[in-house]
């Protein structure tokens, strides 16, 4: 089948050569940019990963928010008002997000009742957009690591999910609905590949993309 | 020891009452068919035959129940699968 990865032991050797591995850890990086705390996109320096040394002081936690004891807190509790949050925003994530990939990669957990879907996001939003761009920091970091790169399990995984929120990311951009829109890009490509045409371009890309998913999701131990 | 029989019954009431939930994951036209099947077997730890059958519900029917179990346990699927990027939502089994 041939294809970008091969596995060896538990490990899977990458044989992309150092240009393309360069574009792919900056998909990866620019998904991370759009996964950014909410409020805080415009800093990525602000997210707090371990990666990127110790938690900036204006670290947006719930849950540091909840256990810290600052005056507002102390505030709060002596007049009364206990912990009270703020209400709930009920929105679907295709109204609470400009951008349709981030409501993609961050998609309403319940289809039936806004408010338990709501509150779903309240719990674990933050975690998940935390532990996606930690995923999508280890993918960037091994693909940018010098010849020849080998890829231990974790590492795998990770870009492994990395090339899937990239690929939904593309995908949405290029306005792909359903399953027949998919196999259309393939068709489309094999008749103008060498066109310039920024759609062309980023199908092409995406293509390219799928490929290598589908080499490295065949050479992971299940 | 004691402590222990007396909530017994409790703890029965309450698994009852939190069962009869369900994991749904749905088709998109990004996720591979072989990214489901991997993410069904490495993540709920189903056989090969399994994972498959209902990758391809999700990719025919557009839609296929992964799990079941309490809220809780649901809310953990449905957010491990978002992690993976699958589009998954939880609900009340029916």
């Amino acid at each position: 089948m041939g294809g970008p990865f091969r596995r060896t032991g538990d490990r899977v050797l990458v044989m992309l050569a150092a240009p393309e591995r360069a574009v792919l850890a900056q998909l990866l990086a620019d998904v991370r940019t759009m996964l950014a705390a909410e409020g805080a996109d415009d800093d990525p320096a602000a997210d707090g990963d371990p990666a990127s040394g110790p938690a900036p002081a204006r670290e947006r936690d719930p849950l540091a928010d909840l256990v810290g004891v600052d005056d507002d807190w102390l505030a709060a509790v002596t007049a009364g008002a206990g912990l009270e949050e703020e209400p709930l925003d009920e929105r679907p994530a295709a109204e609470r997000f400009e951008d349709p990939a981030v409501a993609r990669l961050l998609p309403d957990a319940n289809r039936e009742d806004p408010k338990v879907s709501a509150e779903f996001r309240r719990l674990t939003e933050a975690g998940l957009r935390s532990r996606k761009r930690a995923t999508l920091d280890r993918a960037g970091a091994a693909l940018r690591r010098p010849d020849p790169v080998v890829l231990d399990a974790e590492e795998a995984q990770a870009l492994l999910k990395g090339l899937t929120d990239v690929r939904l990311v593309l995908a949405e951009r290029l306005g792909l609905r359903t399953d027949q829109d998919a196999e259309m890009i393939h068709a489309v490509l094999s008749g103008m590949s060498d066109s310039e045409e920024p759609w062309v371009v980023m199908a092409g890309l995406y293509d390219e993309l799928t490929w290598w998913q589908e080499s490295l999701v065949r050479e992971l131990p299940r | 020891m004691a402590p222990v029989e007396l909530e017994q019954p409790e703890v029965e009431e309450s698994l009852l009452l939190d069962s009869g939930w369900v994991t749904i994951v749905w088709n998109d036209p990004v996720n591979l068919m072989s990214y489901v099947s991997y993410v069904f077997q490495t993540y709920f730890g189903y056989p090969e035959s399994k994972a498959k059958k209902l990758m391809l519900d999700v990719h025919e029917k557009g839609r296929a129940v992964v799990s079941k179990g309490g809220r809780e346990e649901m809310e953990r699927d449905t957010e491990a699968m978002h992690e993976f990027g699958l589009w998954a939502t939880f609900q009340r089994d029916r």
